[in-house]
């Protein structure tokens, strides 16, 4: 089973592609891109919904689910100007998973005290993350920003871990 | 259908098309409907709007539907059907604890779907539902002095894929064109912001007579958005009732007294009867006249009743923190709470949910009439008349297929916006294959048997071709029903490869078909051949799949030899031509065998078995 890729959640929105997105506008527009396009106000008189209104009510949901989070939105923006990019980019630099195995551990044996100061620290490490990979795709070097989100999972990860922790 | 709507009507003020809501419950049904602004009940004249969901065959051949049904419950208890909907789209194994306290008749009927038993007849519950509705569709026509044949039907949100189909099936057999179904809880957001005026986060929260639903909506201008849903469909004011029963059955003479339809029934009644009396008074006294089978006088009070239904309202309380939690929310940040269904009226529950999220429930919704007044709403956008409104509902269940080793792979996450879609693509294992089987599974956990099987969709017409050549691309997209609907493709050729889907619960398309028609010839020979071959298909699978991962797995030495032994038994079965039974049941010994297998073993097993595969 090969699963296959969303169609491009920036096209299916109708919308330049750009990281930057204003999430109030975002969601504005999903609001009436929904109201235009869902089932509800597009039925046929006679027949059941019609697969095309649901394919195009069902591409803007998934879309509005990529979109709004910023790393899926990352991902989304590779694919569609570099695809095969995230694919290709997979083999870290062995300094970073060395850093990123200090940082499980460091996770994985910190107890309640230390908890908040090492929530900022991986806050700033994801935040520090997003800021290349930004400055990356407007270089237009898709496959550093590629490597970017790769790594960016090492710190996401930890965060969730860390965040499990009771 | 639209030559007998009431379209060519002379009166030109009459609406052109007329679509209604029914909120068909555990309990109690109603149907609703819209015409300008506010929705109200339907009933008739001087009647009741609620009609019990109850339905008695009476043996004098007369079939009664609703209040008139249930004023027969204790002369004729063994023929008065009620809380079906605890059956529906499930099978006759999974509502075993429900059958045993119903004093009606449930029986395994074919692929061990129940089946009620009054007299000599047996019906599905979808065929009493059918009736029920049939019922409410009478009431609704001659309220509005029209006919009706389009409907918006509730259902509660947690039910999965094969409840909803069960229950529009139940429409389709009543002659209703079920336009939408609806979840219950977001029917009655809609009641409650349909004004505008109360735009914000709300949590809806629905206890009903047999389900519980809690669903969280962000209300903003018109656009009624779910953003996560949790439930239970097994927990309502009918289990309240039934630990009151408990406590009158203890007190009876004589124990057969649980196997009695009459007395089942009249304790039930007794049971209800003392649960209302304690929503007001501080302690209710019961005094219970069976005639020869004894008399009983029981006191209970409040503290009592509550104590025994606090684990109950736990519960729903530990399913309101996690959706809440679903959707990214504190509980601080719920604007508003509505409460929903008849069970809401229990003193603990109003208590228990105030004090969890800070703030008294809202009370200007009527519990009763919310649904079905949310259903009309949703009916009247259905019907076109009504564009500044809209629902965006989530799926309340994940969707996944199985994978070599009996896990699930999910495709579409719980709490996803519906309609949603995901597509994959699949090929062929060995060569000139034409069909492939895909097991659709519905929950949250890990492992294919801890969730419910769907169905199985089996695509056919696959060219003929070498192995792992063909591309077939598999679209899932759950409708705004919250039904799933599969859609495949050769990507190399274009064929579209047809899908057969065998349902595990409810009815199969043939079926509705042959109901519909009241054929009285039973294809009991089609359907045993059909069972032969799926279990036959399934067992070559499992052969291939458990050698497959004994090459892989490391067992000790009598471990494997047990595996051994179990495929040697499944394969020399496989070349008789022994049926579906037999298969069967060498089969379920196979997983028997390889169920005792530790877990890890076998799971890294699996993943090194599942990456060989993607590799090919």
């Amino acid at each position: 089973m090969i699963h296959v890729p969303s169609p491009d959640a920036f096209a299916v929105f109708g919308i330049e592609r750009t990281l930057d997105l204003d999430e109030q506008e975002l969601e504005m527009h999903y609001l009436k891109l929904s109201r235009d396009c869902h089932p509800d106000h597009n039925r046929a008189e006679t027949t059941d919904d019609c697969a095309a209104v649901l394919q195009r009510s069902a591409e803007i949901n998934d879309a509005w689910k990529i979109l709004r989070d910023p790393w899926r939105r990352a991902r989304a923006l590779l694919e569609a100007e570099s695809p095969g990019a995230l694919e290709r980019n997979k083999q870290l630099d062995p300094m970073f998973l060395m850093e990123a195995l200090e940082l499980a551990e460091e996770v994985a044996h910190a107890d309640s005290e230390q908890k908040p100061a090492l929530t900022s620290k991986l806050e700033a490490a994801i935040d520090a993350d997003f800021a290349a990979l930004r400055q990356d795709v407007l270089d237009g070097d898709f496959d550093a920003a590629a490597k970017r989100v790769h790594q960016s999972h090492y710190h996401q990860k930890a965060l969730h871990d860390l965040e499990a922790k009771s | 259908m639209s030559d007998a709507s009431p379209n060519n009507s002379a009166d030109p003020a009459e609406p052109t098309r007329i679509v209604i809501g029914i909120d068909l419950g555990t309990t109690n049904s109603l149907a609703a409907v819209r015409a300008g602004k506010t929705p109200h009940v339907l009933r008739e004249q001087g009647g009741d709007p609620l009609t019990p969901s109850m339905v008695c065959l009476h043996p004098d051949g007369e079939t009664l539907v609703g209040a008139k049904a249930k004023a027969m419950r204790l002369d004729h208890p063994d023929r008065t059907v009620f809380s079906v909907k605890r059956l529906i789209g499930r099978s006759a194994t999974e509502s075993q604890n429900d059958i045993l306290e119903l004093p009606y008749e449930v029986v395994a009927g074919e692929r061990d779907l129940p089946r009620i038993q009054l007299g000599d007849q047996q019906l599905s519950p979808e065929a009493i539902s059918a009736m029920v509705l049939k019922e409410i569709k009478a009431t609704a026509e001659q309220a509005l002095g029209h006919p009706v044949h389009e409907a918006v039907i509730t259902v509660p949100a947690w039910f999965d894929d094969a409840q909803r189909q069960a229950t529009k099936d139940a429409a389709e057999l009543a002659e209703l064109k079920c336009l939408r179904i609806l979840n219950e809880p977001t029917a009655a957001a809609l009641a409650y912001g349909l004004d505008g005026k109360n735009d914000g986060t709300v949590l809806v929260y629905d206890l009903g007579g047999g389900t519980f639903d809690v669903s969280i909506l962000r209300i903003q201008d018109g656009i009624f958005r779910v953003l996560a849903t949790k439930g239970d469909t097994h927990l309502g004011g009918d289990d309240f009732d039934q630990l009151l029963a408990q406590r009158i059955l203890e007190l009876l003479p004589s124990k057969q007294g649980t196997e009695d339809p009459y007395v089942l029934q009249a304790v039930r009644s007794a049971a209800e009867g003392l649960k209302m009396r304690l929503g007001e008074q501080d302690s209710a006294t019961l005094e219970l006249d069976l005639g020869e089978r004894g008399q009983i006088e029981l006191t209970v009070t409040r503290a009592e009743f509550e104590a025994a239904i606090a684990p109950l309202v736990q519960r729903t309380l530990d399913c309101v923190t996690s959706a809440t939690r679903d959707a990214g929310l504190d509980l601080a940040q719920i604007d508003d709470v509505v409460l929903v269904g008849g069970s809401t009226r229990v003193p603990l529950v109003r208590d228990r949910l105030e004090s969890l999220i800070g703030k008294p429930p809202h009370t200007d919704v009527d519990p009763d009439q919310a649904v079905a007044l949310g259903a009309a709403i949703q009916a009247d956008v259905l019907a076109g008349n009504d564009k500044s409104l809209l629902l965006l509902d989530v799926i309340p269940l994940s969707l996944g297929i199985e994978t070599l080793g009996g896990t699930v792979q999910k495709l579409i996450l719980r709490n996803s916006t519906i309609p949603t879609s995901v597509s994959e693509e699949f090929s062929t294992g060995v060569d000139d294959q034409t069909a492939v089987d895909l097991a659709i599974y519905q929950g949250e956990r890990e492992l294919a048997k801890d969730c419910r099987l769907l169905g199985q969709f089996k695509l056919r017409g696959i060219p003929p071709l070498p192995a792992g050549l063909p591309r077939i691309l598999v679209t899932f997209l759950v409708d705004a029903d919250g039904v799933l609907r599969v859609t495949a493709r050769e990507q190399r050729t274009g064929v579209e490869a047809s899908i057969q889907i065998v349902p595990s619960f409810g009815l199969t398309r043939d079926e509705v078909r042959r109901m519909m028609l009241e054929s009285i010839e039973h294809a009991q020979d089609d359907y045993l051949a059909r069972e032969a071959i799926e279990a036959r298909a399934k067992a070559e699978s499992m052969v291939r799949g458990t050698k497959k991962a004994l090459q892989l797995a490391e067992l000790p030495p009598d471990q494997t030899f047990a595996v051994h032994k179990a495929v040697k038994a499944l394969e020399k079965l496989l070349t008789s031509d022994a049926d579906a039974a037999a298969l069967q049941s060498a089969s379920d010994d196979l997983t028997k065998v390889t169920a005792t297998i530790a877990d890890d073993v076998i799971s890294a097993a699996v993943t090194k078995a599942l990456k060989e595969e993607q590799q090919q």
